[in-house]
């Protein structure tokens, strides 16, 4: 079982969240391979986002299982799930006012014996813009600079999953395709296992192989890989046009 | 006296009273703009601070030992207020914190008279802090200095720490988004304690230093913890900035007051900050952060 169960990194059962008395996740069950990449794709307001705060414990589900790596982390505090090795990248970008881009990185830092271990040096590699900016309040960066600084902050703790909600969001396409998506293919071939929340399917069907097609409620309509989408455009039609 | 002599005496006296305002009142504001807690016993733990460095002094240590010793002992007491009272009503509105410390408050007043009684108390100070400095025509006390010496040295140490800590850091990450400090898998657990400890240690210090500026009784918490809101007020809940500049604005302004219109003096300083609201009502700087 032992073998089975570690392929998969994170496993959800059942889940049921609330938001004060509105029951915004009802019944949720996926789960993520191991050096995979998997997406949530539904429109706005179906539980995408409340589903990566149910996994970080920030809006603890009322019932159902979330296991990390194959351990039971349902209701713990956010600290100690991310600590199982979880990068969050939201899509608020949350990158904090009045400090600097290198401190900003700083802070998430988790060094990591490994050669190919995140850190500083790498991430400015990989977003030389940060490195020209590394003195600057992080909160005053244009947009695509922030959600740069958001996921090599995430990086920087050397996490075996990210949880990226949205990163294409307000970002012009071609930033989405030159420097975010390259980033996020890089990751996974590097080893890292990603689960992406979006809305913009393109970016997603060329990220990620297999999606989630969230409909209200989080409830999960339908699953597909990213052949199965590109073949039938009805799906999209139905789950994510307005 | 000359001109000059006044206005030197009164430049200083403000910017000691100033100082000290500031320290307690960024006690007060780093504790609310961590953990969202006003704490209304903030006075009597700067009082606290003042008998601690009194009982030391007292039992033989040097004053500038205890400066250092008190405000720890201070905080010590931080962390078990925050522990046994704070942390159990985290999660609730800001109503329960405001009623619990209000009653801490009371508490802790009421142990200062259970062991140091109600007489006034003078801290013992070194001969050389007993002296006067002749500056511009005027002779002022030594022991003045000393304190806005000590308030410089405190506040820089705390914007060092703030600044270039990585617990500094930590400290002000979570003060604008407290939620992406977790995600970063830090315990905010800790990081509401450190805020309150060092909150606490600030107290303490102001205590220390104002045994001898002012008499050392129980109730002597009451009318900073009030004239500290009133920095933070005007300065704009939870920013730094903004609490120096009205720290010092309400020490020069009722450093003049006193001067002039003696009995009068702290009703020109509400008088200041009812204008300041009613034209700015988010304070000078606004609802802000530590910078």
């Amino acid at each position: 079982m032992a073998e089975h169960e570690a392929e998969k990194i994170l496993q959800i059962e059942d889940l049921h969240t609330y938001y004060g008395r509105s029951h915004i996740i009802q019944g949720l069950s996926m789960d993520v391979n191991r050096l995979e990449a998997v997406s949530i794709l539904g429109r706005n307001g179906v539980g995408k986002t409340t589903t990566l705060r149910s996994i970080l414990g920030l809006t603890p589900p009322r019932k159902g299982k979330i296991r990390i790596n194959g351990e039971d982390t349902t209701r713990w505090p956010p600290h100690k799930v991310v600590r199982k090795g979880i990068g969050y990248v939201p899509a608020e970008r949350h990158i904090f006012p009045g400090i600097s881009v290198e401190e900003n990185l700083k802070l998430a830092a988790k060094p990591s014996g490994e050669e190919e271990a995140w850190s500083m040096e790498k991430v400015y590699s990989h977003f030389p813009v940060l490195k020209t900016r590394n003195r600057q309040d992080g909160s005053t960066l244009s947009g695509g600079e922030q959600q740069m600084l958001a996921i090599g902050r995430a990086l920087m703790g050397n996490p075996v999953i990210m949880l990226l909600d949205e990163p294409s969001q307000g970002l012009a396409p071609l930033l989405v395709y030159e420097v975010i998506q390259p980033i996020l293919l890089f990751c996974l071939q590097s080893g890292l296992t990603l689960l992406l929340v979006e809305q913009n399917h393109r970016m997603a069907l060329k990220v990620a192989s297999r999606h989630y097609l969230m409909g209200i409620k989080g409830k999960v309509a339908q699953t597909a890989t990213s052949d199965q989408l590109m073949a039938d455009q009805d799906i999209i039609k139905q789950h994510l046009a307005v | 006296m000359s001109f000059t002599a006044i206005a030197v005496d009164i430049i200083l006296n403000s910017l000691v009273l100033g100082g000290v305002l500031l320290i307690v009142a960024i006690g007060l504001n780093i504790i609310y703009g961590l953990s969202r807690v006003m704490n209304l016993a903030h006075g009597s733990l700067y009082a606290l601070g003042a008998y601690a460095g009194f009982t030391l002094v007292a039992s033989g240590l040097n004053y500038f030992a205890a400066l250092l010793v008190a405000p720890l002992l201070i905080a010590v007491v931080g962390l078990i207020i925050e522990r046994v009272i704070i942390v159990p009503v985290r999660k609730r509105s800001i109503v329960y914190t405001l009623i619990l410390t209000y009653g801490l408050m009371f508490f802790l007043d009421g142990l200062i008279k259970y062991f140091w009684g109600n007489e006034p108390r003078f801290i013992e100070l070194p001969q050389f802090m007993r002296q006067t400095l002749p500056i511009a025509g005027t002779h002022y006390p030594v022991f003045r200095l000393v304190t806005l010496l000590t308030t410089a040295v405190a506040m820089i140490g705390l914007m060092l720490f703030l600044g270039k800590t990585k617990l500094g850091i930590i400290l002000r990450a979570a003060s604008s988004i407290p939620e992406m400090v977790s995600c970063m898998g830090i315990n905010m657990t800790f990081v509401h304690a450190g805020a309150f400890a060092l909150g606490c240690v600030l107290a303490g210090i102001a205590g220390v230093i104002s045994g001898p500026l002012y008499t050392i009784d129980p109730i002597m918490g009451h009318e900073m913890l009030i004239s500290s809101f009133v920095v933070i007020v005007i300065g704009g809940l939870g920013s730094l900035r903004g609490a120096v500049l009205a720290a010092f604005l309400i020490g020069l302004v009722q450093t003049l007051a006193e001067f002039f219109v003696t009995d009068l003096a702290m009703v020109i300083v509400y008088m200041m900050m009812a204008l300041i609201l009613a034209f700015m009502p988010r304070g000078l700087l606004g609802e802000g952060r530590f910078e």
